[in-house]
């Protein structure tokens, strides 16, 4: 597989470690949370899987493409809609929790509204560039990046105050029933894999996708999962780690480089998870893009030389995601979270069938190509 | 028509006619017509090769066939080109009512410089000279294959340099080259006198901040990225030349990399690197930690930051922008500057200045060591266009930074990276990891 590919499964996960999820699964520990993890890690990697094997057997062609080949007009845009608009949320969701984050811990005297601008305009014009370039941008900040999270992974595990009993009493808690919200939050962890509805454009060979390479995928999973759920337990206990609204961040903020420049690990990991949020955002936010493109055929809409379609795309996005963000709390996000979660989960499990059906078709239709 | 008409059409070009010199040489049955320039050809040779033998040799088929077997010898299919070929310092022959011309330029800038722009300790101490052909053949004398292909052509309206395209025709990348081929014939200037000038000459954009081309003047530099597939420039009289196709880390490669051991050279990449990033972040972070968020830092230094800003009178963005004014306009001085003079003007500048700023606390301590930290850090970056580029992004980065603190800062860089991501040098993306595995398929497409 193209090292590009585990950039997308990877950037999903490691960034939704600032988002609701690790919120929403802590909030169900006594509630199945454990179980939820599992039946997420097999139902996630199944996902996974199943979408690799999928647009690995169309190399080169995005989701649009497949459906315009294999279905009706009726069917294919409000489809084409719903999952841009689901991508614009999701891309949102991100957007909105580091907002929050930034006015809370690191530059409380500025005006959200401003934090949120910021964000926006440093991410909405690198939304329009080429599919390839986008790539690029991920591996090179991912590169960049990456010492850090590792630096910060060890320093977590080799912690003295990470305390092992609480892992291991929140462990017991797996006999009881998987709560429906935790397990479609842990299965959103595996969703960045859905984004190669547009990326696949860039896999224009047949990838080698075996045993091999779900072996590394079940491994990364395993990792990020534990990760997330379990270590913020370990550090705070598992009875008051429900009260805490960013449970990463608390717990990033009990380590300490004792003979570093920077002595409270809780900056460098907010300015880490900056460039991780800015990925996800700018993944989510050019498949949303490319998607409304495909949409309203937007490369036509010009005027005077200038892409009228564009400019729009850019006003609705900055006000939309400005009006949300001034107008939300965090306990709604929570609870809009959690909804959102289930939605993407249960129609990106739907699209499964879908995926049977386009199968079927695009056979029928090579098929007859060959014969005439 | 015949040769006479065409001698006398290039004769009356030339209205001034003290510098063209038209002989008719008799004797015996022999008769040639001579044309021209005398300060543009090598008189010794002219001497030598045409007028001893013409004296010499009993018959004209004798010295017909002897100026045929000489190397300079061209036949001239129009008389538009003949005037060019004499512009050019070829002596004209007429024969029988044929034209021939012989190429005895002088040219006395044939001499190869030693290098001071991409000075290293280890290589070649040698750089290109000013003459077009010396270049040509110090280039062929390095790089040995018959694929390397070498076009000429003129451009410039008026003073029309001669210029040379040059790349090994089984590695060069054909999008690479069609399209620099492109954008040749698209240019229209009046006046080319230096390679550098396609920098601009070629790049659609008018808006841009990083060099699309390399600048080199080494020789070794010119043969690493003839093998590696690129393009070169050059431009009669200049001694500098342009490779494009580049990607941002050919600027930050120097042909010493190649000279040292693995870990020294490995080495000697972190440090650029290292520098490259203080030299852009290193003032963004000072203006965030002291303006916006002191917490980041450890106390003791934020203490110690705070103890030495005491009585200055700005914001950190304020001292920031004012050091670094007048470290840019030490830069931008010393280079003007007779060299002699310019080490007095660092001295005055960096010394002097430095010590009385902070003993008049219009800066602090910290702030005179962040500055020169920087402008030290701007000078490991080995080609110098990108250093230029890297001080405006820079500056771009302290604005952001003295708005929006760290977290801009870090947005800001994001979005640098995300800018060169973008742009494009003859096709080839500027700034992406490559895979330089053996036998490695491109398992991805461009999209």
């Amino acid at each position: 597989m193209s090292r590009f590919y585990y950039y997308l499964v990877m950037i999903n996960m490691i960034a939704n470690i600032i988002s609701a999820v690790p919120t929403i699964l802590l909030r169900y520990r006594n509630d199945g949370a454990v179980l939820s993890l599992i039946v997420g890690i097999i139902l996630g990697l199944v996902i996974v899987i199943v979408y690799t094997k999928f647009f690995n057997a169309f190399p080169g062609k995005t989701f649009p493409e497949l459906l315009v080949q294999t279905t009706s007009k009726w069917f294919y845009y409000p489809l084409l809609f719903f999952m841009a608009v689901m991508w614009f949320i999701a891309g949102i969701s991100t957007l909105i929790t580091y907002s929050f984050l930034l006015i809370r811990y690191l530059t409380p005297d500025i005006p959200i509204m401003l934090i949120g601008l910021t964000l926006i305009l440093s991410i909405i014009f690198g939304c329009f560039m080429k599919t390839d370039r986008v790539l690029y941008t991920i591996e090179i900040v991912f590169v960049i990046n990456f010492p850090i999270i590792i630096f910060i992974i060890i320093k977590a595990y080799t912690s003295k105050n990470l305390n092992w009993d609480f892992i291991r009493e929140a462990m017991l808690h797996v006999v009881q029933a998987p709560n429906i919200h935790a397990v479609s939050s842990s299965i959103f962890l595996f969703l960045g894999v859905v984004n190669l509805v547009i990326f696949n454009r860039f896999f224009t060979q047949k990838q080698n996708f075996g045993l091999k390479q779900i072996i590394v995928l079940v491994f990364i999973a395993i990792a990020t999962t534990f990760t997330t759920y379990f270590i913020p337990i370990g550090f705070h206990g598992s009875e008051t780690v429900g009260e805490l609204i960013y449970p990463w961040i608390a717990t990033s903020d009990s380590m300490r480089m004792r003979y570093f420049v920077i002595e409270r690990l809780v900056y460098v990991f907010l300015l880490l998870y900056l460039s991780m949020a800015f990925l996800s955002i700018l993944i989510h936010w050019h498949v949303a893009v490319e998607l409304f493109k495909y949409i309203f055929k937007l490369e036509k809409m010009k005027f005077k030389g200038i892409n009228i379609g564009y400019i729009i795309l850019i006003v609705f996005f900055t006000v939309s995601s400005l009006y949300i963000i001034v107008s939300l709390t965090e306990y709604q996000l929570f609870q809009y979270s959690k909804y959102f979660f289930n939605i993407a989960v249960v129609n990106f499990f739907a699209m499964i069938f879908l995926f049977i059906y386009i199968i079927r078709r695009m056979k029928g239709a090579n098929k007859k190509a060959n014969e005439s | 028509m015949s040769s006479k008409v065409n001698l006398s059409w290039i004769a009356s070009q030339f209205e001034d006619k003290n510098d063209l010199i038209q002989k008719k040489l008799e004797l015996d049955h022999k008769q040639i017509t001579v044309l021209f320039i005398k300060s543009l050809i090598d008189q010794e040779l002219y001497q030598k090769y045409i007028i001893n033998p013409f004296f010499e040799l009993p018959t004209q088929e004798q010295f017909n066939l002897y100026l045929f077997a000489l190397p300079q010898f061209q036949e001239v299919p129009s008389k538009e080109k003949a005037l060019y070929f004499v512009m050019e310092g070829n002596v004209l022959i007429e024969i029988q009512d044929n034209l021939y011309s012989l190429d005895f330029k002088l040219s006395k800038n044939s001499d190869v410089n030693s290098t001071s722009v991409e000075t290293t300790i280890h290589g070649s101490e040698l750089a290109l000279s000013d003459n077009l052909m010396t270049n040509i053949n110090v280039i062929r004398s390095s790089y040995h294959q018959p694929s390397l292909m070498i076009e000429y052509f003129e451009k410039g309206e008026v003073n029309k340099p001669k210029m040379a395209l040059i790349y090994d025709d089984k590695k060069v990348k054909r999008k690479a080259l069609e399209s620099i081929r492109e954008k040749l014939e698209k240019i229209d200037m009046q006046v080319i006198t230096e390679a550098p000038q396609f920098n601009t000459l070629l790049n659609d954009q008018r808006y841009s901040l990083f060099p699309k081309m390399l600048l080199t003047e080494r020789p070794d530099r010119i043969v690493y990225n003839l093998a590696g597939g690129k393009v070169i420039l050059l431009v009669d009289g200049s001694p500098q030349s342009m490779i494009a196709p580049v990607v941002f880390f050919d600027f930050m490669t120097t042909m010493e990399d190649n000279y040292h051991t693995l870990a020294i050279s490995y080495y000697l990449k972190l440090l650029r690197y290292i520098g490259i990033f203080v030299c852009i972040l290193l003032p963004g972070i000072y203006i965030g930690a002291v303006s916006f968020s002191p917490e980041v830092f450890r106390t003791e230094l934020m203490l110690t930051i705070a103890g030495s800003r005491m009585g200055v009178p700005f914001t950190s963005f304020v001292e920031v922008l004012f050091m670094l004014f007048f470290m840019e306009l030490l830069l931008e001085a010393s280079i003007r500057l007779p060299k002699a003079i310019s080490a007095t003007a660092a001295t005055v500048g960096g010394l002097i200045l430095g010590t009385a700023v902070t003993e008049a606390a219009l800066a602090s301590n910290i702030m005179v060591i962040i500055v020169s930290a920087v402008a030290i850090s701007t000078f490991v970056i080995p080609v110098n266009e990108m250093a230029f580029a890297i001080r405006i992004v820079r500056l771009i980065l302290i604005v952001i930074a003295s708005i929006f603190g760290l977290a801009g800062l870090t947005l800001g860089f994001l979005c640098f990276i995300m800018y060169l991501v973008n742009l494009t040098s003859f096709g080839e993306p500027y700034l992406r990891f490559y895979n330089y595995r053996k036998g490695n398929q491109d398992s991805e497409g461009q999209a």
